[in-house]
């Protein structure tokens, strides 16, 4: 079984703690979370609080920088978290990213995040492809649901897991809809979740993005384990 | 063209690597001039100029994007064959949800498409329209694939370039290309981990669409008593058949353009994958393009590839001359055996009929057995 959690922005927006709370009563089947500071305007506050974070039972943890820089320069983005523990990835979504040299500097804690179709980058292998160039040291943060949005078959991903798969160092899972909106996971998705669950490679964490209640939280975790928790056999036939 | 071979498998392996897209550019037509010392003027010329006024349009564009939209150009402008004659056809794909401002973006669209190329689409109302991705997807075959279903499908397949969102272009011909490639087991039973590269459905609907034109070309004759049979037959004998020559190719692209990396898929599920993905990359390959790769092998003639590309090349001449197209959009059926603008073109249609024929069915080392094989019965 892959290590699995929520992202904290996705169970409580803008409340980290209580993200994590919400977490506890599914360990330790719970093991990892993604530490959301999604929107600009909180990044600050959660910089405060990071180091006093009770993670007891959370083998792997990451942050999400923010989607969008708001009100903050690049730079103040950059210097906040990169003070954060050293031993938590970075992810990011490529659009912030406008001075290279400055995030080059955060090496592999980098985690560079396949985007959907409201961004014009970093959807797809070649362009991936270009942002790795530009960042060879980060790593890779596969959004299925984004992936998905992008092409239902999911050769994009199969694409993306090819050719980045010894970068990957997390998935996001969620359903994405049209506007981007991070749904539970539903039928089709499931499907074609299935389709490069393969290629995940063993000890990947999986951290659920769908925006879900509390008292949707087992039914979310039991649907993404029942396509992606395990070590994954190809899908042996389509018809 | 009934899924009964299992031949064209390759070993499995449990590699990795992923599968190159299709290499970007003209190179083959580059190198096949340079192989031979010639240069197809009018070729590169109308490469050129659909690049100049692709450019055009999507810098009029801008501002205009919907992320579950875009616009779609086909024919010439699709084909990387466009002069200053050339007509735009469009249409918006929508792949998402409805939103009555479609109907409003369709219209800012076609002003400022009209601003830019002035020449009306035609008559049929197969452009300038709002297209959903739905039938193009659920609607193959059967009896609610219409004609004009059909010809979006094949064009957004085999000429169409995105003016807007490029990222729709691709998702909706992805899942065309799963709806034809997710049709039948591809294992091989006697050979575990080994798949058949055959698109059978979609060859199938490739040639029902070549001869859907050239039974449309007859009816529209009919239809129209004639009008416009000139230009009509010119085309059909050049670049519709180019259409068809380019479905051919990418369909057999399991078996023409692989690079070995589909042998490296770990299920049957993952080898359509792939597979998938090698048929679309084919999709930003303009025919002529497609068809200058497929010339490349080994033992293609020099004679073959020249009857092939210098007479397309006098075709593309002769429809960027505005007089000869005005002449032929004009010429009198019954003109017809007479004419010497028509004859001048129908010759050159019977050489480059003639190099195709020699490229499919005697010089390619693959094409002839896949021809014999998997197109006619």
């Amino acid at each position: 079984m892959r290590p699995v959690g929520f992202s904290t922005g996705a169970l409580a927006k803008g409340d980290v703690r209580r993200g994590l709370e919400l977490q506890r009563g599914f360990q330790p089947r719970v093991c990892a979370v993604e530490l959301s500071a999604l929107r600009a305007h909180e990044l600050a506050p959660f910089q405060e609080i990071a180091g006093s974070l009770d993670l007891a039972g959370f083998d792997y943890v990451s942050v999400h920088a923010p989607s969008r820089l708001g009100s903050l320069s690049e730079q103040e983005v950059f210097e906040r978290v990169e003070s954060l523990p050293p031993q938590w990835p970075i992810v990011a979504h490529p659009e912030i990213l406008r001075t290279p040299a400055l995030w080059r500097r955060l090496g592999s804690r980098l985690c560079l995040e396949n985007m959907d179709n409201r961004k014009t980058t970093g959807r797809n292998a070649s362009e991936m492809r270009a942002m790795f160039r530009e960042y060879p040291q980060a790593t890779f943060c596969l959004d299925v649901g984004h992936a998905r949005q992008i092409d239902p078959t999911m050769s994009v991903a199969l694409h993306l897991l090819l050719e980045f798969g010894e970068r990957l160092s997390q998935l996001h899972v969620s359903e994405v809809g049209p506007r981007g909106e991070h749904l539970p996971v539903g039928a089709t998705a499931r499907w074609a979740f299935e389709r490069i669950a393969h290629r995940v490679p063993t000890g990947v964490p999986l951290v659920i993005e769908s925006v879900v209640g509390e008292g949707d939280m087992e039914r979310e975790l039991e649907a993404v384990l029942g396509v992606l928790g395990g070590a994954g056999e190809p899908r042996a036939s389509v018809v | 063209m009934d899924g009964s071979s299992d031949s064209a498998d390759a070993p499995p392996t449990t590699a990795t690597r992923a599968p190159a897209p299709a290499k970007e550019g003209a190179w083959a037509l580059v190198e096949l001039q340079r192989r031979l010392g010639v240069r197809w003027e009018k070729i590169s010329r109308a490469r050129d100029k659909t690049e100049e006024i692709v450019a055009t349009l999507r810098a009029e564009l801008r501002g205009l994007e919907d992320p579950n939209c875009s616009v779609i150009v086909t024919g010439s402008l699709g084909r990387g064959e466009a002069d200053e004659g050339s007509d735009c056809d469009w249409f918006l794909l929508v792949d998402g949800p409805s939103d009555p401002q479609h109907a409003r973006l369709a219209r800012e669209i076609g002003t400022k498409i009209r601003s830019v190329v002035s020449k009306d689409v035609g008559p049929t109302g197969t452009f300038g329209e709002i297209v959903a991705s739905h039938d193009l997807v659920h609607r193959i075959a059967g009896s609610d694939d219409t004609n004009k279903n059909l010809t979006r499908r094949m064009l957004l397949l085999a000429e169409s370039r995105a003016l807007s969102n490029d990222v729709v272009r691709e998702r909706v011909i992805r899942n065309v290309l799963a709806r034809y490639l997710y049709d039948r087991p591809v294992s091989n039973k006697r050979k575990p981990g080994r798949y058949d590269p055959i698109p059978y459905f979609l060859l199938n609907d490739v040639v029902r669409y070549w001869r859907t034109v050239a039974s449309d070309y007859a009816s529209k004759m009919w239809e129209r008593t004639y009008h416009g049979w000139g230009i009509r037959n010119i085309k059909l004998r050049f670049s519709r058949k180019m259409l068809f020559v380019w479905g051919l190719l990418a369909a057999f692209s399991g078996r023409l353009f692989d690079d070995g990396a589909l042998a490296e898929a770990s299920s049957e599920d993952e080898f359509l994958l792939r597979l998938l993905e090698l048929i679309r990359s084919q999709t930003d390959v303009p025919p002529l393009e497609l068809l200058a790769r497929a010339a490349l092998a080994e033992g293609v003639r020099d004679e073959t590839i020249t009857q092939i590309f210098s007479n397309y090349d006098e075709f593309l001449g002769a429809l960027a001359d505005p007089d000869t197209r005005r002449h032929l959009e004009t010429v009198p059926f019954d003109d017809g055996g007479t004419d010497s603008v028509y004859e001048g073109l129908r010759q050159p249609s019977w050489l480059f009929r003639s190099g195709i024929n020699d490229l499919f069915f005697k010089e390619h080392p693959l094409l002839p057995e896949l021809i014999l094989k998997f197109v006619v019965f």
